[in-house]
């Protein structure tokens, strides 16, 4: 088994200690009664909040394997998904200041699977067995998908920022932004440090990527909001740039391919 | 009372020990059987990640109170491990991520077959299995809120008493999250009942067990369960879950620790 041994400079302890509890009462809501978001931006609010606090949908997956022996990841991702149940708690801020539920009191319909997404919704069970086989070489995947989820998540909530054209709202954005960046930076250094280390990372990577869905958390969302979010970020000649500079930045990564890139473009494209 | 989870969130925050003088244990140091059963609590808080993955097989994820209680009861947990972890680097004792993770790797097979098998009795018994994992969790968490506040009754140490008093408080809450599910789960199905009665008197054993090696478990429930205020313990806490819907009468913590200390107390073998 192919160990990695070495540690990132990112400093888990501290990221734990300096985490991002509850803000939304430092936000500036007050300006959005005067200059509301429309009904789509509030929608596309209200996915992404979705999606930000699904975090245990997303650790039901990767706890079943390796990923969870790994206590310096678990740290990070535990105080990760505390991070995001708090910029999810700032999304229904904006929400509730246009009169909106929050978005957890909005009922989902059903979510579906689509084609091609079967391995996506494989439950636990099937998760521990193919496990057994991928071994300690699956947490660069993991690391790998958190890394692409923040590319998907920033392009979501630039579109938004773009669109809006709203002042309050850019200045939520920014601030949910400078959370975020920590995310990304330690996905990244791991992502790098895994995969550059391990053959055998980079072969379990490939064969995860290439079947995940995006965002985080979007599998189990409603059919129809899925396709509004993917039309709304990677739709039109905007939509698709970004859905290729991703998979560009996708190719980038230590041992992943142009055609992996390509693909999960593709699948950011579709709606 | 429902629990109120939005309250609960809000105001969580990591346990605090910053105000606390810890350099008092370099003049003061802690004796070696106090440290070993705050190993064990350290290890159990750390490796709380590894029992919200046995909740994840069922489909209690889907039910926004329990993920958002998930949330912040792990990092109410990690900080509980920091805390402790802090102490026993006070006596040079070092609980690091690689100590965990070495740890974790022990576990050995049956820590890959566990959420296979718990998945696979989740998918027959349905929804009802929730009410299990939830009695189960209400189980660990009486059980550790107890050891905590054993420890701090027991500990003739101020500045670890105090600790333990704080991380017990924490602990409370927990229970009443664990309890509020399990009480209305267990109301709502007769099944519920009778699968969460059967698993919880023949299978469930004192927090720590699947994760520790049976002589600590063995130690630290000797420590802090013997003698007569350990067997009212025991009466309390069997009365506390005997109060769920359809579990009167059960003895699992008096059966469990009696098992325990009867090891605990027996000779070894030449």
């Amino acid at each position: 088994m192919t160990e990695v041994q070495e540690r990132t400079d990112f400093d888990v302890r501290a990221f734990a200690r300096n985490a991002q509890g509850p803000f939304r009462d430092e936000l500036d809501l007050a300006p959005f009664a005067a200059e509301p978001l429309d009904p789509a931006d509030r929608d596309l609010v209200r996915f992404i909040g979705r999606v930000e606090s699904a975090t245990m949908e997303h650790f039901r997956d990767v706890l079943m394997t390796a990923t969870h022996k790994d206590a310096r990841v678990t740290a990070f991702l535990v105080t990760w998904a505390y991070e995001r149940s708090w910029i999810a708690d700032a999304l229904d801020a904006v929400l509730e200041a246009h009169g909106d539920p929050r978005a957890r009191a909005v009922a989902e319909e059903r979510a579906r699977r689509r084609w091609g997404e079967r391995r996506a919704w494989r439950g636990p069970l099937w998760r521990t067995v193919i496990a057994v086989g991928q071994r300690d070489a699956v947490v660069g995947a993991h690391m790998a998908a958190g890394l692409i989820d923040e590319w998907v998540l920033g392009a979501a909530y630039q579109v938004l920022a773009e669109r809006a054209g709203n002042g309050a709202l850019r200045k939520v954005i920014d601030r949910i932004a400078a959370i975020k960046r920590r995310h990304e930076e330690f996905f990244a250094a791991e992502t790098h440090r895994r995969l550059t280390a391990s053959v055998r990372a980079v072969r379990v990577a490939r064969g995860e990527l290439k079947h995940a869905v995006w965002p985080i958390g979007s599998l189990r969302r409603a059919p129809g909001d899925r396709r509004r979010f993917h039309e709304a970020v990677f739709g039109a000649t905007d939509g698709w740039a970004r859905a290729e500079a991703i998979g560009k930045k996708v190719a980038a990564i230590p041992g992943l391919t142009r055609r992996i890139g390509a693909r999960i473009a593709a699948r950011l494209r579709k709606r | 009372m429902a629990f109120d989870i939005d309250e609960y969130a809000a105001g969580s925050r990591a346990v605090r020990w910053d105000d606390l003088d810890f350099d008092h244990f370099r003049d003061n140091p802690l004796p070696p059987d106090t440290l070993r059963t705050l190993r064990y609590m350290t290890d159990v808080e750390y490796h709380t990640i590894c029992y919200t993955r046995d909740l994840l097989t069922t489909p209690s994820h889907t039910d926004d109170d329990v993920a958002r209680f998930m949330v912040t009861w792990n990092r109410e947990e990690f900080w509980h491990g920091e805390a402790l972890a802090s102490v026993l680097r006070m006596h040079d004792i070092e609980v690091g991520f690689d100590e965990l993770r070495a740890n974790r790797l022990k576990f050995g097979w049956r820590d890959y077959l566990d959420p296979a098998t718990q998945s696979t009795l989740s998918r027959l018994v349905g929804k009802d299995f929730i009410a299990v994992h939830m009695s189960w969790g209400a189980a660990n968490e009486y059980t550790a809120v107890s050891a905590y506040k054993r420890m701090a009754a027991l500990e003739t140490d101020p500045v670890l008493a105090e600790l333990l008093r704080r991380i017990a408080q924490q602990e409370s809450k927990h229970v009443a999250f664990y309890v509020s599910q399990a009480r209305k789960r267990l109301a709502d199905s007769r099944k519920a009942q009778i699968i969460t009665r059967f698993l919880l008197d023949k299978v469930w054993r004192p927090v720590g067990s699947s994760i520790m090696p049976h002589e600590e478990v063995v130690y630290v429930f000797g420590q802090l369960m013997s003698g007569p205020a350990g067997a009212a313990e025991a009466r309390r806490l069997d009365a506390s879950i005997s109060a769920l819907p359809g579990l009167s009468g059960l003895q699992i913590f008096a059966n469990s620790f009696g098992r325990l200390l009867a090891e605990g107390a027996a000779p070894v073998p030449a």
